[in-house]
């Protein structure tokens, strides 16, 4: 029996076992330990978010996120919340695989608990958590049972804005737009050149301006859903998390 | 004095009421009855000499090698349990090596023998493999180098220390040595003038008659690195050194089985 | 014929069976970018684009590549971003300890020798990463070492690597090197020279290389310190 089956090297379809035009819907075959000591390892993303945006204005940033978690081509949970606050400093969004999203995220709360415990009046800081996430991303990567996330760390360090990312390889770096998967066609764009136009946008500009792009991401991408949260960070207002808002489309 | 050690001496883990480490403190007796060793740091360059006790005239005096190359550019000398000093040549010899493989330069002499001295203070350490070490080491050594900071010579004892020295001695006869040392040594010497007064020294405090033979030098300078005496460089300072009262030196240094044998009458 | 058949791929979930399947997740990005240096009697020059991309999308159009190991010394790196991202770490740590271990700063060739070393450790998962050296040498002469993922590790004058490297290394052979010309008088190498040769070289390169562009940074280093300059390229 060989082990090389070239079916499973070459060409995958981008969403496995969708259906076909005009045929059922087939659910993925998972491949279970059988009479084997094989360890089953995450090797495709099964439950997953769409795109997370990200991106700076005047005086903080804004990361948005819609509310789908989809299975495959099923559109299953649709009330998944994937912008969180981390602490007084930090926002994070997430995308890709929403169990290995949870699974992070209560690594991450524990840490912020134990630090609080400690009540030295210290606070991680979003350079912080995002090298640090950096390097659980990396290390997950380097034994072959990667996090399938894409994540987007917004903050406030020093006065100044903090916008960084990392995706399932610990691929890490910070820009004033960041966004992931379809977002990185579809809504990276746009909000690049509004940027670049004018890189002192007020809240609401900014908010305005992520409104439409989560329109543009529901109207072409097949994954997402009119639904989104908002997370911002200001140096006056703190954090605020809103949302569920609603996309109303023009047709 | 130490019979009212009887306590605390037994293990290297169990400082006395006095905070001492008896089991240390007795592992600095045992190099006073190793051999005497000097050594002299000058300007130009380093040098060690050692004799070489040999206890019987059946013994091969060429055999005893008691002056060690670590690497091009560092030599040691050791007093004490001959074997331990084995250990803790491997080390400084392996380091040397790796600094040479992982950084592609010599390793300097400092680091050399801080890498000495973290075997040695490993004693009374347990850990999970039973591998600990049992006692101190009971050797102290003479570490002379050159790197880029100039000639060095450090001296390191059982407990770990190291110190850099100018001149030092160590061994049985290390007392009236390092006396003689400080009698003699002035920064501006030679490494001519400094072997000469290494060996007048060592001549000093030596049972035996020193010859060509019960003694081992090495020098070392920027240009030659480690370099052992041979017969002929040790004849040639020999001869150089101020005769002794009782006996002619040049008498001596051409006969050597002889002369050994009358030592071991003498010491008997 | 059969081969090509062999090739096509097939989707068959009825046939599929409850056996393990081996699917391999691939650790390694290409995330593009290259580095040019070049090194004279008294000075060495490294220059690194900015763009940080991945197949035919840009992550970041302002990415620093060059790291400032010490006062003599800069690393170059283009590749697998997330190994570079590690690897230039665990160097800045390993000289931080060299520092406390041997009470001074490395030299240019004992990072050189060093970095050989830490890759070839990973020989069997490497660091998928092309780096180029810069620094000066005991003597306060340029030098340049280039390296290949596990470790092989070259002293040049002049260098090129990343995605362009290999469109770019002939040009500075022959602009640099002066190699493959007849009767041609070998300047020695001027830092304004050096200056205008990496610009001209990474405009080439942002023409052709679609994992070059945006702009790049310039390292120059001297006895008397490092200094650094920009440069923009197309962002296309």
């Amino acid at each position: 029996m060989s082990f090389f089956n070239r079916a499973d090297y070459f060409d995958l379809p981008y969403w496995q076992n969708g259906p076909a035009p005009g045929s059922l819907y087939h659910f993925p075959d998972f491949t279970t330990n059988f009479n084997s000591d094989a360890i089953q390892r995450t090797q495709s993303p099964m439950v997953t978010g769409t795109s997370v945006v990200g991106m700076q204005f005047k005086d903080g940033i804004i990361i948005a996120a819609d509310v789908l978690a989809s299975y495959g081509s099923l559109a299953r949970f649709r009330n998944c919340e994937r912008v969180i606050k981390v602490n007084d400093n930090i926002i994070l969004g997430a995308g890709g695989d929403y169990a290995d999203y949870q699974y992070l995220r209560s690594l991450i709360e524990q840490k912020i608990l134990d630090e609080q415990c400690l009540d030295d009046g210290f606070k991680l800081k979003p350079k912080s958590l995002h090298c640090w996430l950096t390097r659980v991303m990396y290390n997950k990567r380097s034994s072959f049972d990667p996090l399938w996330n894409n994540f987007i760390i917004g903050g406030i360090e020093d006065d100044q804005l903090y916008l960084g990312t990392v995706d399932k390889l610990g691929t890490a770096f910070t820009d004033p737009v960041i966004s992931t998967g379809y977002g990185a066609y579809l809504a990276t764009p746009i909000i690049a050149k509004a940027y670049e136009a004018n890189s002192q946008m007020t809240e609401k500009e900014a908010t305005d301006l992520i409104y439409k792009v989560m329109q543009v991401l529901f109207y072409r991408d097949a994954r997402s859903f009119p639904k989104y949260h908002l997370g911002i960070i200001t140096k006056e207002k703190g954090i605020e998390i809103r949302g569920p808002i609603s996309i109303v489309t023009d047709q | 004095m130490f019979l009212t050690r009887s306590e605390y001496d037994r293990g290297v883990n169990t400082f006395s009421p006095e905070g001492r480490l008896f089991q240390v403190e007795y592992a600095m007796e045992a190099i006073k009855l190793g051999w005497t060793a000097i050594g002299i740091c000058t300007s130009e360059g380093v040098v060690l000499a050692v004799e070489k006790r040999t206890t019987s005239f059946l013994m091969e005096p060429t055999m005893v090698e008691k002056i060690v190359e670590v690497d091009k550019h560092i030599g040691c000398v050791s007093s004490g349990l001959m074997a331990d000093s084995r250990t803790m040549i491997d080390r400084a010899r392996v380091e040397c090596q790796n600094h040479w493989f992982t950084y592609n330069e010599k390793m300097s002499v400092e680091s050399t023998i801080q890498a000495v001295s973290n075997l040695a203070i490993q004693f009374g350490d347990s850990d999970n493999d039973g591998s600990a070490m049992s006692r101190p080491f009971g050797v102290a050594l003479l570490f002379a180098g050159i790197d880029e900071k100039g000639p060095q010579l450090f001296h390191m004892d059982p407990s770990g220390t190291f110190v850099q020295f100018d001149a030092k001695a160590i061994g049985s006869g290390s007392e009236g040595a390092q006396q003689s040392l400080q009698e003699v040594y002035h920064k501006s010497m030679t490494l001519k003038e400094a072997t000469k007064a290494a060996l007048k020294i060592l001549k000093q405090v030596m049972e035996e008659k020193l010859n060509d033979t019960n003694i081992e030098v090495m020098s070392m300078t920027p240009e030659t690195k480690f370099h052992i005496f041979t017969k002929e460089e040790l004849q040639e300072v020999i001869g150089n050194l101020p005769e002794s009262r009782d006996v002619s030196l040049k008498s001596r240094s051409n006969i050597s089985r002889p002369s050994i044998r009358t030592s071991v009458s003498v010491k008997s | 014929m059969s081969l090509i058949q062999d090739y096509i791929p097939r989707n068959l979930p009825d046939y599929a069976t409850q056996a393990p399947k081996q699917f391999q997740f691939n650790p390694y990005a290409d995330n593009g970018g290259s580095v040019v240096a070049l090194a004279g009697d008294d000075f060495s020059l490294i220059a690194a684009d900015t763009r940080l991309s991945t197949g035919y999308s840009i992550y970041s159009r302002k990415q620093e590549k060059l790291f400032k190991l010490s006062d003599t010394t800069v690393l170059g790196c283009s590749g697998c971003w997330c190994d570079i991202l590690t690897l230039t770490r665990v160097i800045s740590a390993r000289m931080q300890i060299y520092q406390h271990e041997h009470h001074k700063t490395m030299t240019t060739s004992a990072t050189a020798q060093m970095l050989s070393t830490m890759l070839y450790y990973k020989r069997f998962f490497p660091y998928y990463v092309s780096n180029i050296l810069a620094g000066l040498d005991n003597d306060g002469k340029g030098c340049i070492y280039r390296y290949d993922p596990v470790g092989h590790c070259e002293k040049n004058t002049y260098v090129a690597g990343g995605s362009a490297g290999a469109l770019l290394q002939p040009l500075l052979d022959n602009q640099v090197g002066y190699l493959n010309q007849e009767n041609v008088e070998k300047i020695p190498l001027t830092k304004d020279k050096a200056l205008s040769v990496v610009k001209d070289v990474f405009i080439s390169a942002a023409e052709r290389d679609i994992y070059t562009g945006d702009g790049i940074t310039i390292k120059i280093i001297t006895k008397d310190g490092i200094t650094e300059e920009k440069f923009d390229l197309r962002r296309d």
